[in-house]
């Protein structure tokens, strides 16, 4: 299987000004990360406010320039090919769809654009618009209407309608549904995953809801202060995850069962901070069996990033 | 024992439309009512009804709203203000409403000692520092003297707690405490309720629209759909055996890990919440139940068995013979 879209060593640096008068800051946001999805494939990525995940979704859509590394679709460099043969290949689809979409223009026109800027006759655009706009079911009538006219769960569809419309390989969705109230959610993930089958997508799901990844990915990817510290086939990780992150996150989803109680989650409480990263390994302030050597020595990097864990190159 | 907080026939309107249709609630000391439903439902709005900080432009109609055995639904705002933040207190989401920027934590701790209890300096920042450290918040001294901005989400919302209950309230409302948190910081701010709640013996009302919250710390449940509560239970019954439709159907609709198959589809409810304008006649949620029929237009009676409310034309036993 031929790799749809890869990151190679990439990282994302801000250097940020705290404030007015404050002192500058160097976020790394996105530390040296290396992944790849092969085609049809759905890849989850997870993790907490603030660990990379939008900014990891930005660089494989070359919304970003990496400040090292590269990302490749197809074998080549993102950055290298321009706006309209990225939009063909690769497309976002965002949190919150009331303010990706431009609430002056009517849905229709809303996701006939894409096609309008990839030149494609105005007559076949009218055409493509209605047709994927009932693939993700809407109705005709629909496009008429502006967004604001629209709720929550159907403003996404249009949002998903546009993403699809010039038929790109690869779908990157940052946190698709987590604006949406539950029987909302549950339509949007059923639809991403017949849209997936139908078009033969290669998918990238960001969510920090383990849960929603775990319903539509086959493997996993675990961010901690901008790296991917756990990654796998999603039926291992759930069954048996390794990393001792991995393990909180999965013990702190709270399932619907009564009588269970509260977990007991023996995390540390540092916060984790991308402007400071800790020296050794980056969690160890709130890993619960962090040895003396996690305060020093970094793990070697592989698909769980622990010392404690055999772990296999990546 | 007669509840703590007692809500009858609660409606509030803006304008034409019906935000709150009649809701009933009850809690006890010692209890933790969950109110939870999707967005836009009413929660919040209830919520302010009962703290009686409804914004400009509601109307609040009929409905006794006791607390303590005292009907304060007419209270006069200066004696409202002496309840609140002393025996009747809330929480919000996101902290920095309730929070203000330009004060240390320390000046809005002690502050609210000195004007509800008339404490002197010293004992307020004695008794503030006491409560941070029972939070869970580490150095309190320090963050005293610290902005809300300097710290973290979870602190932050751990300050808020500790603020609310300086005065030992009998009743903590809590509107959705945990919903801008991550999963990790979440769970140890529930644990940290849960303990209040039991050591203080606090009547809590907590807002949620996530169910997995709702079943690992509640004791009663009141679901929320439209502006009406359509199903009422103690936490077990609620999700052993949901009688309202509409429940039923959110159970179905959380993906919960290692339960649906990947490739399988999650159930749905379809369709999207309707608006209700003042007048509104039958169930809200007949434009989306499966079991609708013409009777569904009519006003539907609230149906009683034990502990165990619903607000639905079918009888319990509908789910076996469907
Ligand atoms: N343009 C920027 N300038 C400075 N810092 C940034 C910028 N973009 C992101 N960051 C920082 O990089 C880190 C990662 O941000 P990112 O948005 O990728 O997180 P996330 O994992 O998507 O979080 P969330 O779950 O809250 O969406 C954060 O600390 C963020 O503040
Ligand atoms: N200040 C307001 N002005 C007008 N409508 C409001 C106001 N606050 C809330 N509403 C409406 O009342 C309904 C219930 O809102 P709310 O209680 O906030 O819902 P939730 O259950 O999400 O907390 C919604 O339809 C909302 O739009
Ligand atoms: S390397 Fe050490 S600190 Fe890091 S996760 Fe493993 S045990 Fe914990
Ligand atoms: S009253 Fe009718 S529409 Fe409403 S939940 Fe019951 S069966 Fe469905
Ligand atoms: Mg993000
Ligand atoms: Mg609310």
């Amino acid at each position: 299987m031929s790799a749809a879209i890869e990151a190679n060593g990439v990282s994302a640096v801000f250097n940020q000004r705290a404030g007015t008068f404050g002192v500058r800051r160097r976020v790394v946001a996105v530390d040296d990360v290396s992944l790849t999805v092969p085609e049809g494939m759905a890849l989850g990525i997870v993790g907490e406010s603030g660990c990379g995940k939008s900014t990891f979704a930005r660089l494989l859509l070359g919304l970003l320039a990496p400040s090292g590394g590269d990302v490749r679709v197809g074998g080549q460099v993102l950055q290298a090919m321009d706006r309209q043969a990225r939009a063909r290949l690769i497309q976002p689809v965002f949190q919150d769809p009331a303010s990706s979409l431009n609430p002056r223009r009517r849905v229709g026109e809303i996701v006939a654009l894409p096609l309008r800027a990839a030149g494609v006759a105005r007559s076949e655009r009218r055409e493509r618009a209605l047709s994927m706009l009932s693939r993700v079911g809407l109705t005709p009538e629909m496009a008429t209407r502006y967004p604001g006219q629209l709720s929550g769960g159907q403003r996404q569809r249009v949002a998903i309608a546009r993403a699809l419309v010039l038929e790109p390989r690869i779908l990157i969705c940052d946190e698709p549904t987590s604006a949406l109230d539950v029987s909302v959610q549950a339509q949007i993930l059923n639809l991403l995953a017949e849209l997936r089958a139908s078009f033969n997508l290669t998918l990238v799901m960001i969510s920090h809801n383990l849960a929603v990844v775990e319903h539509v990915a086959d493997e996993i990817a675990i961010m901690y202060l901008g790296r991917v510290v756990e990654r796998g086939a999603a039926e291992s990780v759930f069954a048996a995850p390794h990393h001792p992150y991995t393990k909180a996150l999965l013990a702190s989803v709270l399932t619907p069962e009564p009588g269970l109680g509260l977990p007991d989650l023996p995390l540390g409480e540092a916060v984790p901070d991308p402007a400071n990263i800790p020296a050794g390994c980056r969690f160890h302030p709130r890993c619960p069996v962090a040895i003396p050597r996690c305060a020093t020595e970094a793990p070697a990097r592989g698909d769980v990033e622990c010392h404690l864990v055999q772990s296999v190159p990546t | 024992m007669s509840p703590v907080l007692e809500v009858r026939d609660l409606r509030v309107r803006f304008g034409s439309m019906a935000a709150v249709r009649g809701i009933d609630l009850a809690i006890e000391r010692g209890q933790t009512h969950c109110l939870v439903g999707e967005s836009g439902c009413g929660k919040s709005v209830s919520a302010l009804a009962v703290m009686r900080l409804l914004p400009r432009g509601a109307k609040r109609e009929a409905g006794a709203i006791r607390f303590a055995g005292e009907d304060i639904a007419r209270l006069p705002e200066r004696a409202m203000r002496r309840l609140r933040g002393d025996r009747m207190a809330m929480i919000f989401q996101e902290p920095m409403t309730s929070l203000n920027p330009a004060y240390t934590i320390g000046s809005q701790m002690t502050e609210v000692l000195r004007a509800h209890r008339g404490m002197g300096r010293a004992a307020a920042v004695e008794r503030a520092e006491a409560m941070l450290t029972r939070v869970g918040v580490s150095a309190p001294g320090m963050r005293l003297g610290q902005y809300p901005h300097q710290l973290s989400g979870g602190l932050r919302q751990r300050v808020m707690i500790a603020t609310a209950l300086l005065c030992e309230p009998d009743l903590l409302v809590a509107d959705e405490p945990t919903t801008a948190l991550d999963v990790t910081v979440q769970v140890g701010i529930l644990k940290l309720l849960a303990d209040l709640k039991r050591d203080l013996g606090l009547a809590m009302l907590l807002i949620t629209h996530d169910l997995g919250v709702v079943a690992r710390i509640a004791d009663v449940v009141s679901v929320m759909y439209a502006g009406e509560i359509v199903e009422h239970a103690p936490v077990g019954q609620l999700f052993a055996e949901p009688l309202h439709p509409y429940t039923r159907g959110l159970l179905r609709a959380i993906p919960v890990p290692g339960k649906v198959r990947r490739g399988e589809k999650l159930a749905t409810i379809p369709g999207i919440v309707p608006r209700t304008e003042v007048g509104f006649r039958g169930c809200a949620f007949r434009d989306r139940c499966e079991f609708a029929t013409q009777e569904c237009a009519e006003p539907v009676a609230e149906r009683v068995e034990g502990a165990h409310h619903w607000r639905c034309r079918l009888a319990s036993g509908w789910l076996e013979a469907a």
